[in-house]
Parts: structure tokens; sequence; C-alpha cells
């Protein structure tokens, strides 16, 4: 860590004071920023390999001097860098710099500091390792390496404290440009599509998610409490800056859930989630003007290089030479710097061309970045490429929609498709036509960082370099959901593309088969489920998201094995610490009314099978159904108060049902004596007043209670209840049969 | 807004502010940051190369003239190169540049008593000695002419034998007394010439009344400060109408120049908004174009906010007088080139929105901020030094810049 107040001090003494001489007010508290240099996954591979991806030139200018620059335009003073790999690398790049080193007193901040984490592993470690560190004394920006954005922060840092001095708990603003109705490309090129769930009068965030294509289901479960709120809105066109301004509460946030990785999949939206518990406020400061974007993979890479071309990145456009030294100048649709030669018969259109880059004559170059020192040769064509410094292109060759890394030698007449990464120092032999499939990721070194073995049929005799293979293991890709396909893979590669992609070959699998897939995944997902459940949930299955619905699953094997053992239990007589139980569960699994309502269902029901049957004495169907309901204190009103859940005649049918359903599928017990076992389990629920008999009516009407012959076989004994029912109660019971599916 | 609003990101006020605690090259480099950034902006960006070039001058170590005047024009050279559109700063470099070699010339004729000296600003300065930006421009204060440039091989000799490299020669015992005083005259100079910038505006504003006569309609184009205050100033004593045009894409429910149309209305003068394209329309009726000049050229050509020259050609078919706006300082002795890269570029969000996703694909947004209009459209200048025609640009030129810094060439080697 070092500072650089030291030598400031020094540089103001030498120089001669004018009159004036007055001390520069002391300014309360400096801005301070963190700078998230690693993100800890392997969206630029192979280029991050050899080198840390803050430092991949965007436009010629490493990534991470538009942050910088974006961080000092907005008159931060203190920035901490946090590196990951190549850490040495990023130091020494800072160090190095005469504008950032924090020896040299040109820098606009007053302190730089690095802070090394050796065993970090996720962006999630830093921040708990900056919360530790006690270095931020107020609020503070924390960015992303690779932001490139020219979103002026003063009015958002001035609403981010009007917030927080209304509530103490507003304790983070997270920055997000719409991209309107027609997504733009910066939109497009996600792959994975954040939702953010925000209330539009006050900005306040509710809910994120993260869909992709790759999910199985296409569905954004929606909580509870968000329809608490008056008004809200579900937003897919946000594009995140990668920007968020935080109070240091987040940081204990972050220290208090030491499992949180992602600043976005996990801590926000595990926040939000858990928003009762913590109580914190998180707001989306959403803007409809200027630029904000994160260069996280090779796609957002490619888009806004192309949006630095079109302008849309104001200052941060190659003419503003924000780098020392550079000297672009644009004119007619090119950005050309000092001694860069362009052949007069060559033609050259919307492109960058560094320092002494040399095109010959008769060659094509359109939407490309050209790095400085290139050589191009005659009769070249490069479109929608990035040719990084130093690299060669030898005479007739062709490049398309590429990023061909430093030093890479393409050889005469080669042919490089769409989408082909060429990391650095890689040597492509002469008439060597590379495949399109799978898209070339040629690189020296494989995914251990060994030097690679050299595929004399991918590069040809004198080439250098092999295809790049993924490592094996998958551990430090964000995707947590076992049963979906990494949505990592999506961001890989320069194209966007779900038709095309066949960069692994589990993505060709569920890629190819998009469609069938769905319909597959259902079924497996259906088998799942009545397995765990012996009975079918079709109606969750149609409108969860599988890991939601998954996690149901869970909650209801857990819940109904919890509550059996209860009942079961000869020792104790008190129900409470199984309801409490039940409630922990509850809550853990965020399960819905009705999900609780099948689990108290088939746990009663399976414990009063259980006492029909012979080992347990072979009750007579209503002592067992009395036995089972009332040999323990509180268990009746736990039915009441969740199983049933009210006191509307629908809840009471829906219970009814779930009995009904429940009874169904017990094995081992005939449907006969199933629906007298029902009838009595009814009665004595009634007798109870746990069931009206209005329920109990409206069930007796409902379709859905003799969807099938078993179900119309036990449904059958419960007539003599109900007519029973009808006669007691000389009442018009036609009531309309219910159709709403999810009542809760 | 919450009481402790602050504003965090830098300003050119704040690094006036922090001149004199922070060492000079962090000072300039600030404003070169300010200025690559488009945190300075305008009417400002003169006043600030002054202010700097005072610093560099106050603050810097130089033993003689030369170096004073090689640091003065590295450091404008520099911020030159941070803006290269702005033309201002080179004129404020050749104006400081200028100042030094007159203190100088002072400083040795009262010393020396001898060596006469021919008064370089006698020279002509026709518009023929522009300052093309070639491969090999002159070092200015080096007193090595490098540039090839037909007007300069020609005064060679005279440039060679200029009493500014004379004085660099013999450092004697009162040489540092002599550069003390120089140090001193120069300091006040700049302080003039700060003034003059600042107070610019205001004396052009002083001529309003004699410009507009009651009655009048004013077309106003995209008005900039300079003309703001020329028509607010107007409107107290006279009454008379203004057309506001504006060729911008407006913003709903968002009147363009509120604030401007607000004070007229309030001194009791009708403004009327015009789209640009209903510009030609209201022409029979308009006695006057008013245009804000951002730099005007040796050959009476002007650089104009972009859309000003439909107006003044619009203004010429119907032959009604344009009037330019600008201070003396925005005279820039060069000719205009044909270099593009001297008119910026703004930024494409102007005219289509970034979230029109399929427009933003598929279209090319050039949206050039300025534009060059030239001398044939543009009746009156009008100064801070009052109105002026286009013939007395070039005597006025020769006024205020040596012609050493004449063809002081900012841009890129």
């Amino acid at each position: 860590m070092s500072g650089k107040q030291a030598s400031k001090g020094g540089a103001a003494n030498k120089s001669k004071k004018p009159a004036k001489g007055g001390t520069e007010e002391k300014r309360e508290d400096a801005l301070q920023a963190v700078i998230l240099a690693d993100s800890f996954q392997d969206r630029f591979q192979p280029f991050a390999l050899e080198k840390p991806r803050c430092l991949l030139p965007l436009v010629n200018v490493p990534v991470i001097e538009y942050t910088l620059e974006y961080l000092a335009s907005n008159g931060v003073q203190e920035v901490f860098i946090y590196c990951g790999a190549h850490s040495e690398d990023v130091e020494n790049y800072i160090n190095d710099s005469d504008r950032w080193s924090p020896e040299s007193n040109l820098c606009p901040f007053s302190s730089v500091d690095f802070i090394r984490v050796s065993d970090a592993s996720s962006i999630g470690d830093f921040l708990r390792d900056l919360d530790k560190r006690s270095l931020i004394s107020g609020d503070f920006i924390l960015v992303h390496g690779d932001v490139v954005a020219n979103i002026p922060l003063d009015g958002i840092l001035a609403k981010h404290r009007a917030r927080r001095e209304a509530n103490r708990d507003a304790c983070m603003t997270i920055v997000l440009r719409s991209s309107g109705n027609s997504p733009h490309r910066a939109a497009k090129a996600r792959g994975i599509t954040p939702v953010f769930v925000v209330d539009p009068t006050n900005g306040r965030c509710l809910q994120y998610e993260e869909m992709h294509p790759l999910q199985k289901d296409k569905y954004v479960k929606l909580d509870d409490s968000v329809f608490d709120y008056g008004e809200f809105e579900m937003r897919t066109d946000l594009i995140d800056c990668g920007i968020d301004i935080c109070t240091p509460d987040v940081l204990a946030l972050w220290s208090e859930s030491f499992d949180y990785e992602l600043p976005r999949k996990n801590f926000l939206h595990g926040v939000l989630k858990d928003w009762e518990l913590n109580g914190k406020i998180i707001s989306a400061e959403i803007l409809d003007e200027g630029y904000g974007a994160r260069a996280s993979n090779l796609q957002m890479y490619d888009c806004i290089s192309k949006d630095m071309l079109h302008r849309w990145t104001l200052p941060y456009v190659p003419d503003s030479n924000l780098l020392h030294g550079q000297t672009y100048k644009y004119k007619r649709g090119l950005w050309i710097e000092d001694g860069a030669h362009i052949a007069k018969n060559s033609t050259v259109t919307k492109s960058v061309l560094g320092k002494t880059a040399y095109i010959d004559s008769g060659s094509t170059i359109s939407n490309s970045v050209i790095g400085r020192r290139c050589q191009i040769g005659k009769n070249v064509r490069i479109e929608d490429s990035y040719i990084w410094d130093d690299a060669v292109i030898e005479d007739g060759a062709t490049v398309l929609h590429s990023i061909i890394a430093n030093d890479a030698v393409i050889g005469k007449y080669s042919y490089i498709p769409e989408g082909s990464l060429i990391s650095y120092g890689v040597r492509i032999s002469a008439g060597q036509e590379l495949p399109s499939k799978p898209v070339p990721r040629i690189s020296l070194l494989t995914s251990e960082g060994e030097p690679a073995k050299t595929d004399m049929k991918l590069v040809g005799n004198d080439g250098k370099g092999a295809q790049y293979e993924e490592p094996e293991d998958d551990e430090d890709s964000d995707s947590e959901d076992e049963g979906d396909a990494d949505p990592a893979v999506l961001q890989s590669s320069l194209i966007y593309s779900l038709a095309g992609l066949n960069i692994s070959r589990e993505s060709i699998s569920t890629l190819a088969t998009h469609d069938s897939d769905d319909e597959l995944s259902d079924n497996e997902y259906e088998q799942f489920q009545a397995k765990a459940n012996r009975e079918r949930l079709s109606s969750f299955a149609s409108d969860d998201s599988a890991a939601a619905a998954k996690a149901l699953d869970q909650f209801h094997g857990d819940a109904v094995h919890g509550l059996v053992d209860a009942l079961r239990a000869d020792d104790n007589d008190d129900f409470d610490s199984a309801k409490l139980e039940f409630m922990g569960l509850r809550l853990a699994n965020n399960a819905s009314d009705s999900m609780m309502r099948k689990a108290v269902a088939v746990a009663f029901a399976t414990r009063a099978a259980e006492l029909m049957s012979p080992e347990n004495g072979g009750l007579e169907p209503t002592k067992a159904a009395g036995r089972a309901l009332t040999s323990k204190k509180g268990a009746v009103k736990f039915i009441t108060e969740v199983g049933v859940g009210g006191n509307k005649v629908d809840l009471h049918a829906e219970f009814a049902l779930a009995l009904q359903k429940a009874l169904a599928a017990i094995k081992g017990i005939d449907s006969a004596r199933a629906g007298t076992l029902l009838a009595a389990l009814l009665q004595q629920l009634y007798n109870l007043d746990v069931l009206e008999e209005e329920g109990i009516l409206a069930w007796w009407t409902d379709a859905r209670a003799a969807e099938n012959d078993s179900l119309s076989k036990i449904k059958e004994k419960s007539r003599v209840l109900v007519e029973w029912l009808e006669n007691a109660d000389e009442e018009d019971s036609d009531e309309e049969s219910d159709d709403d599916e999810d009542s809760d | 807004m919450a009481p402790s609003q602050m504003s965090y990101a830098p300003t050119l006020g704040k690094l006036l502010k922090s001149l004199n605690s922070q060492p000079l090259e962090a000072s300039i480099e600030s404003l070169i940051y300010l200025l690559k950034r488009r945190q300075v902006k305008g009417d400002d960006i003169a006043n600030a190369t002054a202010h700097m070039l005072l610093q560099v001058v106050a603050k810097s170590k130089w033993q003689s003239v030369d170096q004073l005047l090689a640091k003065v024009s590295n450091t404008g050279l520099r911020l030159a190169q941070a803006a290269p559109t702005e033309l201002v700063i080179g004129n404020v470099v050749r104006r400081v540049m200028g100042l030094i070699r007159d203190e100088a010339t002072e400083e040795r004729n009262a010393d020396e008593m001898g060596d006469s000296v021919s008064d370089l600003s006698q020279l002509p300065a026709t518009p023929t000695m522009s300052s093309r930006p070639g491969p090999t421009p002159i070092r200015a204060g080096t007193g090595l002419p490098m540039s090839k440039s037909m007007f300069n091989l020609l005064c060679v000799t005279e440039t060679v034998s200029s009493p500014a490299t004379g004085t660099s020669t013999p450092m004697s015992q009162g040489a540092s007394a002599n550069m003390h005083a120089l140090r001193s005259e120069v300091i006040d100079g700049i302080e003039e010439i700060m003034d003059e910038i600042s107070q610019a505006d205001d004396q052009i504003a002083g001529f309003a009344d004699i410009q507009i006569h009651p009655g009048d309609y004013v077309l106003a184009y995209l008005p900039s400060p300079t003309v703001e205050r020329f028509l607010i100033k107007a409107a107290a004593k006279r009454r008379f109408t203004v057309f506001l045009a504006s060729g911008e894409r407006q913003k709903p429910g968002e009147a363009p120049h509120a604030a401007l149309r607000k004070k007229l209305n309030g001194l009791g003068v009708n403004t009327i908004s015009l789209a640009s394209n209903g510009l030609m329309a209201y022409m029979p009726r308009v006695n006057k174009v008013v245009i804000g000049a951002k730099a005007v050229y040796a050959n009476g050509g002007v650089s104009t906010e972009s859309g000003c020259s439909i107006a003044a050609r619009a203004a010429r078919e119907y032959s009604k007088p344009v009037i330019v706006l600008s201070g003396v300082y925005k005279f820039t002795p060069a000719d205009p080139s044909d270099d593009v890269a001297e008119f910026e570029q703004g930024d494409s969000s102007e005219f289509v929105e970034y979230a029109d996703g399929e427009a933003v694909n598929a279209l090319e947004v050039e949206n050039i901020v300025a534009e060059y209009l030239p001398a044939q459209y543009v009746d009156v200048y009008l100064t801070n030094l009052g109105p002026q025609t286009r013939d007395h640009l070039a005597t006025i030129m020769a006024d205020h810049y040596k012609s050493e810094d004449m063809g002081l060439s900012l841009h890129l080697p």
C-alpha cells in the first residue's frame, strides 16, 4: 500500500507561492472508490491467461484506463484497487503510468492503493476483506475494472445521500441505463438478462433475478412480498453499468453473508430477498441519458468498441487521446494516430489505426481497430475485427469479426472465420483456412497455463498454437443451478449466438435441441416430483421456476417427514416444536400456502393410514382419523391455522381436496379403505370445527375431486357424509365449482 | 434538494482555486484532462488558458526570455492538443507570447538604450501567411523558424535577428533582476488579457443599443452566452422582437432557451421560438440576424454553432444583415484549414436516443458541433472594440499578435 500525500506536500513547497497563498479548504470527506479489477470469471479466455483482463486493450487503450478516467472525472480522491489474477501486472501498469502512478504528482487521485487478497476466489472475498480493513469512511463508489461510462455521478451521489438521510437503511444505489423498447446491441449482447423489479415512484429495487436462454423454464418467480407494494415495474431492458454507490453498511452485509460471491446474482438478489431480515433498502437509478456499460465479456467488448466508434461514449473516444502519448485524429470516419500508413489504393472505413500501423495496397478494412505497429499486407480483408498491437497479417489474408492478439501472425492467404480468438504470439501458417466450427480459440497456452502442444492440423505446418479448451471443472463459473447449463458459455465467445454456439459439447446438446429439450425437462422434472411427493403437483410444475420448485420439493419432503415423526412420537404430547420446525422450513424455502397445505394434508393422511395398518394396531378408520388428528395437543389448531389457513369456503375445499389426493397417493391401502378414511377424517375435522360444511360441499362439487378413477372411488365413500351434511343444513348449496387453481 | 449536497466532479472553478496549492505540472495536467473530458467548455476555455499561462510565467523557472517563450508555447501546445478544436487556446497563447516579446523589448531598450528594434507588429499581417498545420511548424521562441511556408521562408533573416532572441545571449549580473521585473510585467499583462476576456461580452453588449433599433425583429440562432447578454442588454433600452431558433432535438416538455426567454419577456421584449426548418418563412420579417462566433479566422470566415450558416444563408437570400458577435480574443490569425478535424464532433445521443436500438445499429450519426461560415455571409463583426468590417480584421490581428507567433502551429508535430 502506498499513499502519495508525502510527495504532494513536497512538491507544493518547491513552487513559489504568489501573494494570495490561500490554503485550500480541506474537503470534509474525500470521495472514495473501490475498483474490482478481477471478476473471477473466464469470459476473456484465452486472452486473460497471459494478461489481466483489465489491461486488455479496448480500442487500443487498456480497459482500466476508462474506469480510472471515469472516476477522476467524477472527482474521486481515494482509489482502492483489488486485483486478482496477474495482480503484479496491474500494479506495475499503474505504477509505471505517468498519469495514475501514486508517486507522480500528476495523479488526480490523492491516493491509489492496491489491495491483494491472497486467497480470494470471488468478488465477495474482496469485499469481505475490505470490510475488515475499515478503510472506507463514508459513501463510496464500487466499480468494476471494466466500466466504460460517461454518466456524471454528482447528481446520483446527491440523491443517494438524500435517501440515506431520509432513511438510514438506504444503503446502496445501483446505476442502470435504460435501453428502450427495441434493445440496443449492448442489451442484446448479454446472454444473461438481469431482471430488476423496481418501484417506479422512488426507484427502490424490490427484487433481482437473472434469466438466460439456457435455463429450462422461462419464468421469473416474483416474491410474494413484491405484491405488497402499491406499484412496481419489472424491467429487463436495463443495462447494468457496474457502478454502485454504497455506504459502509453494504460491506457489513457482505460480511454477514459469507457465501455471497457475485455482487448481483448473490448479493443483490439475496439482500433484496431477505429484506425483512436485514431491513436494507437498495435503490436503482435508471438513466435515460449518458453511457455506461461493462466490458464484462467478449460480446460487450465488441459492443462497447462499436459504441465508441459511434461516439456514444463521448468524451471517451479515440480522438480525445486520453492516454499519454496518444495522437489520434479523427478524419472522415477514421481515427489515425501519427505515422500510421495507409497505401493509396486500399480502402479503410470507420476504423482506428494505431501509431505506425502499416496497411499495404489493395487491402480493405472496415469497422475494425488496428493496434500500434501492426503490419497489414497487400489485398488483406479485415472486417469488424480487433487487431491488437504488433500483430502481423500477411498478404491476401481474410479476417472476419475476430480478435487477433498481440504479436500474432496470420499467414498469407489464410482465412480467419467469424468469432475467432487468436491469442498472443499464435502463428497461422500461409494458406491455412481455420474451420468455422468449432469456433477457433487458438492459444499458445492451455487452460492450466502450460505451453500447449502445437496442433499442426489446425494452424498449419509453420504454425504455433492449439485450440484452447475450457477447463473441465467449472468451479469458478457463476452458475450454481446444477440443472441448468452454464450461461457463461454464451458469454465466452465474441459473437452471441444460440444457433452457432458450439464451444463445448454440452452446449451443443442443449442448444441444438432447444425446443424439445424443454418438454424433456418438464417430463424429467415431473418424474422427479412424483418420486419425491408421491403425488403429481402439476399445477406447480407449470408456473414455478425449476429451482424454486426443486426447493419446494425438498420442503415438502422435509415437512411431511417432520410432521409425521412428531405425530408418531409417543413420549411427547406437544406439537408446538413440530409446528415451529415446520414454520422454519417454510420460511427457509419460501413455500407458498398451497405447498404448506399439501404438506400438512399428506402428513396427517399418512399418519392416519399408518394407524389403520395392522402393524400399528389396525384401528378402524374413524378411530384412526380421530387418533391422528387429536392425539397431539395443538395439532388441530395447527391444521386450522397452517393447513387450512383461513376461514374461507375455497380454502376449506382445497384442504379437503389435498387430503383426498394425499390418501390416493398412499400405497398399501386400497381405495375403498382410503375412501372410508377420508370420510372419517372429514367428519372428524367437521366435528372439530376445522372444516365448515360449505367447504366440504364445495369440495364435493369440485371437478378436480373426481379427475381420475382412484380419486372418484375415494370420493364416493364420502357421499354419506355429504348427504348428511346437506340434510343437516337445508341451505341451498349449489356453489359454483371453483376454477381458481391457485387461490392463495 | 438535500442541504448537504456537494459536488465532487472537478470543474474549472475548483481547479482555479487549487492553483496555488498544487504544483504547476499537476495544475496543467488537471486542465488538460478537463479539456479532454469536455469538462471546460466554451468561453471558459480562453479564461482557463490565460490562468494557466499566468501560472507558467509565475511559477516555472526560467533564466531568459527564450526559455520563458519556450515554456509558454510548450504549455500552450499541450493545452491545444488536448482540445484541438478550440482555437481560442492558440489565440491566448499567441497573445501571451506577443506580450512577453513586447515586455522583453522594452526592458532591453530601457537597459541598453540601443539596438533599435524593428517593430514586428508593423509587418503586414495578411491572410496569406496562414499557418496550416504543416509537418514542421515553427518552434516559436527558439528563434529557429522551421516552417516551410512561403512567408516564413521570406522572413527568415528577420526573425533570426529579432530582438527576442538577442536578449537571451548575454546574461549579466542585472539580468536576474531584469527577469524578475519582466516576470511581474508579464503577469500584469496576462491579467490584463484575462480582464479583456472576461469583459468582452459586456463590452460587446454595450454596443447593443446601437445595433438594435426599436421595433426590430432580430433572429438569434442558437444564442451563445455572448448573444444572450447582447440581447438582454438591448432589451433594457429598446423594444423589439426576438426570434429564437434552435435546431437541436428538443426534449419533450422543455422549451428551448427558457431562461433567456423569461429574462427577455421580463424586460418587455417579445420572443418567438422557431423550429429551424421554419426559418426561411420568417426571414422576410427579420431585420437582422445575430450569431455568436466560436472563432473568427483571418479571412473573415467564422466558426459557429452548427446550423448557424443556414440562418446566415437564408438572411443573405433576403439581403438581411448578419451580425457576428465575437471578442477580439477569438480572432485567430490563421485560415481555416480544410482539415475536418478542426470541427468538433459531438455526442451522437443528442440526435438519436441510445435506446433506439435499431437506429443505433443501422445509422451512423455524425453530430458536428461547429461549422464554418464563410466570410461573404457576414456583414458586421461586432467585437469588444466596436463593430468591424472584414477589411479591418487583418489590422486587428496585426495589432494583437506578433508575426512570429502568427505562424505558431499548435497542432501535433
